[in-house]
């Protein structure tokens, strides 16, 4: 069964870490061996693109904060980027430069990328920095890296946008970045700050002689080999339609991309849709990453609850800390068509933190010091069962709960619910 | 949320992409032949044959006459250098086709074939494309440099799945063949076996299927032709061009130039589509200061004084 995992908050809930436990196939050795899962054949990106920073720390201290890779790396699993990916490939460059220097061989050789995703240049990110400069105190909390001016030069120029596929044409990629500096200058009444046109093509096709750009065949094959978890980016409270406009970002980060690479896998080979299972993931507390609303923020919790990856952002402004916002994870579940199963994260920070509290509309709630408790509660204000609990940063730290037998939503084996 | 944490900086990224991927056109087969065992090579996934589908040539808006042209080329261990010719030809051949008309939407696959018997990776199969994205076909393709030095390659599972995973729009709308060369210098084995069709492709086939009953079943779709190429290990040999002479009749083609391998196709579809004699096609190779002219004027000899017609009445009568 394939699983997708989408954040319901603002992003940062730990999609990363839970993905990494997902394809941790060696520690799952425990469970008796009728349920043990077959091993995850890929991790699937489906929205954002390099602006994703979802971070897994190994058992032995590795940490690293995956942006374009799937969180699956440490782990041996590969990665697909999708068609709905925006790909950077100078991004790229050194994030496996530092997978590399964390022991993977061969990071390229685990990655394929869907000829049909846009491509991010620099010249989407000096428009994107330009823009948001442009805003003064009224910023949306970009990143800074051109995310949306990918999608947004897509939108208004359609063929025109660069992709993964124009890299094996050094003409054809030619062509198009020089048309795309040229419309992004004149919109901005000069010369962006970026690379000339030929040192960013000269990159870009080394790019394409390095990574394997697949075909529209290879994600339905994959898929039809066995398990695969998609990787979801940012959070569906900052979705381009649910979000809460301005402070949205310019992608679907509900399950609807995910689901439709599985349709259209489908009907590629003539198949049912093997089934996926929906698996959100938010904390123990509510976070949000730049401005924008945030109702049960409260700025006492910020020094009880440090940050180890998350700072204060040059593009985002500072790391914001709340309660446990009920309301909004629940509209973020209803917005996205609901979820089968949760994956509570942070739930170690329950017993260090007593003023912590699960904030829905205008009721506080204070399930007490045990974080079963508190795994138990947030289940119930979101009517889904929690399948997967997370008390660290390691893979080791992750608690399946119907493993341990405790959970009361999951009945075992039979349900389907195996992650 | 979000990173930034990765540098992007254009002046070395091409550099280290190029340092992380080596520098052989054949990256793919490079990579995985270097840092990888033997027992772990697999094609790569844009070329697998595994549960292939259909391979399509289809008419589009930019392309609406399509025409299938598939390039099949044995990468066992005595033909290692035929695909390195092809990769440094290619735009000769792409551009030979179209600067000089002789068909107007060429859409190009390329594929592989070894031995099903030892190799651990004996057929791959690219896309038909319209541009150079078959560029990173050609360099995804595994050199897995094995074989088995009995004079037998798995041809017969190429012909097999060219016959049973292709759908081609100039066949099936405008009734054209497309054309399929093998390029190689070995004898096929005389049956595609059902076993290898399961392990190879996926497909499940009750019983073994003569090379005979494969090739007419082909022919309907495409014209098939087999070069042999000077520098391979049985160039010249009677026993290997007489069973495919006694297969693809005068379609088989004896070339003394292995440079000359991407003209040869190009006027032979040029001679095919009617849109030139052969000897209009060797003006064009001089035209473009090609040296391969000699080679390709004796290797096509046969096929050029005959046209296209007289094909079909050969095919019509072997079905």
């Amino acid at each position: 069964m394939h699983t997708i995992v989408v954040d319901l908050g603002y992003g940062d809930a730990g999609k990363g870490t839970v993905v990494d436990r997902l394809c941790a196939t060696a520690t799952a050795t425990a469970t008796a061996a009728a349920a043990r899962p077959e091993p995850v054949r890929a991790v699937v990106r489906f929205n954002g693109g390099a602006q994703a920073a979802h971070n897994v720390v190994t058992t032995d201290g590795r940490h690293h904060t995956f942006a374009q890779f799937g969180s699956g790396t440490l782990q041996g699993v590969p990665t697909h980027l999708s068609r709905f990916m925006m790909v950077d490939p100078l991004a790229l460059t050194a994030e496996a430069d530092h997978l590399r220097a964390l022991g993977v061989p061969d990071p390229y050789g685990l990655l394929t990328v869907d000829r049909r995703a846009l491509l991010t240049t620099p010249y989407h990110a000096a428009a994107n920095r330009l823009r948001e400069l442009a805003r003064g105190e009224a910023r949306h909390g970009s990143c800074g890296m051109g995310i949306g001016e990918t999608a947004r030069y897509h939108l208004d120029h359609g063929d025109d946008a660069p992709t993964a596929a124009d890299c094996l044409s050094r003409p054809r990629l030619i062509r198009k970045l020089t048309l795309l500096r040229d419309r992004l200058s004149d919109e901005f009444g000069g010369p962006l700050p970026a690379p000339p046109v030929p040192h960013c093509a000269a990159a870009f096709t080394a790019f394409a002689r390095t990574v394997a750009l697949a075909a529209e065949d290879h994600l339905p094959r994959v898929l039809a080999r066995g398990p695969v978890v998609f990787e979801g980016a940012q959070g569906v409270l900052l979705d381009e339609t649910h979000g809460f406009h301005p402070h949205t970002t310019w992608s679907t980060t509900t399950f609807a991309n995910a689901e439709t690479l599985l349709a259209e896998a489908a009907d590629h080979t003539g198949t049912q849709p093997r089934p996926a299972l929906r698996l959100g993931v938010v904390r123990t507390y509510t976070t949000r990453h730049g401005p924008g609303p945030h109702a049960t923020e409260d700025p006492e919790l910020a020094p009880l609850l440090p940050e180890p990856h998350n700072g204060h952002g040059p593009w985002q402004g500072p790391f914001r800390v709340g309660h446990f916002d009920a309301a909004a994870h629940r509209y973020a579940a209803n917005a996205c068509g609901g979820v089968d199963a949760l994956a509570v994260t942070h739930l170690d920070a329950v017993p260090r933190c007593p003023r912590l509290r699960i904030i829905d509309g205008a009721q506080r709630h204070a399930p007490g010091p045990d974080p079963e408790d508190w795994s138990a509660a947030i289940g119930e204000v979101l009517g889904a069962p929690v399948v997967l609990e997370s008390y660290g940063p390691t893979a080791a730290d992750k608690r399946d709960r119907r493993e341990t037998g405790k959970s009361k939503y999951v009945s075992g084996k039979s349900s389907g619910l195996y992650v | 949320m979000g990173s930034g944490n990765w540098s992007t900086n254009v002046y070395d990224a091409a550099a280290r992409f190029r340092a992380a991927s080596g520098t052989g056109a054949f990256a793919y087969s490079d990579r995985v032949t270097a840092s990888a065992p033997r027992s772990t090579w697999a094609a790569h996934p844009s070329l697998d044959p595994k549960d292939i589908g259909i391979r399509e040539s289809r008419d589009s808006a930019e392309h609406p006459t399509s025409l299938a042209i598939a390039v099949l080329f044995d990468v066992t261990g005595s033909m290692r250098a035929v695909p390195q010719v092809l990769q440094t030809k290619l735009p000769e051949l792409f551009g030979l086709i179209l600067r000089k008309g002789y068909t107007e939407h060429p859409q190009i696959l390329f594929g592989a074939v070894g031995d099903a018997t030892c190799d651990r990776v004996p057929l791959q199969l690219g896309q038909f494309e319209s541009d150079n994205r078959m560029d990173a076909d050609l360099g995804n393709i595994l050199l897995e440099g094995g074989g088995g030095g009995q004079m037998t390659e798995s041809y017969e599972l190429a012909l097999y799945a060219m016959a049973r995973h292709t759908s081609i729009d100039c066949h099936e709308k405008r009734g054209r063949r497309g054309y399929l060369f093998l390029i190689g210098d070995e004898m096929p084995y005389g049956r595609v076996k059902a076993h290898e069709v399961r392990r190879v492709l996926g497909d499940e086939i009750a019983e073994d299927i003569p090379i005979s009953r494969i090739v007419a079943e082909l022919k309907r779709t495409f014209d098939i032709y087999y070069i042999l190429p000077a520098g391979s290990s049985y160039v010249g040999n009677p026993e290997v061009l007489g069973f495919w002479r006694k297969l693809l009749g005068q379609n088989v083609i004896e070339l003394d130039d292995l440079d000359a391998v991407c003209e040869t196709i190009a006027l032979t579809v040029g001679l095919g589509e009617e849109a030139i004699d052969l000897a209009e096609g060797l003006d064009d190779l001089d035209d473009i200061g090609s040296a391969a002219g000699e080679s390709v004027g004796k290797a096509l000899a046969a096929l050029g004084g005959r046209d296209r017609g007289d094909v079909v009445v050969t095919n019509m009568r072997l079905l």
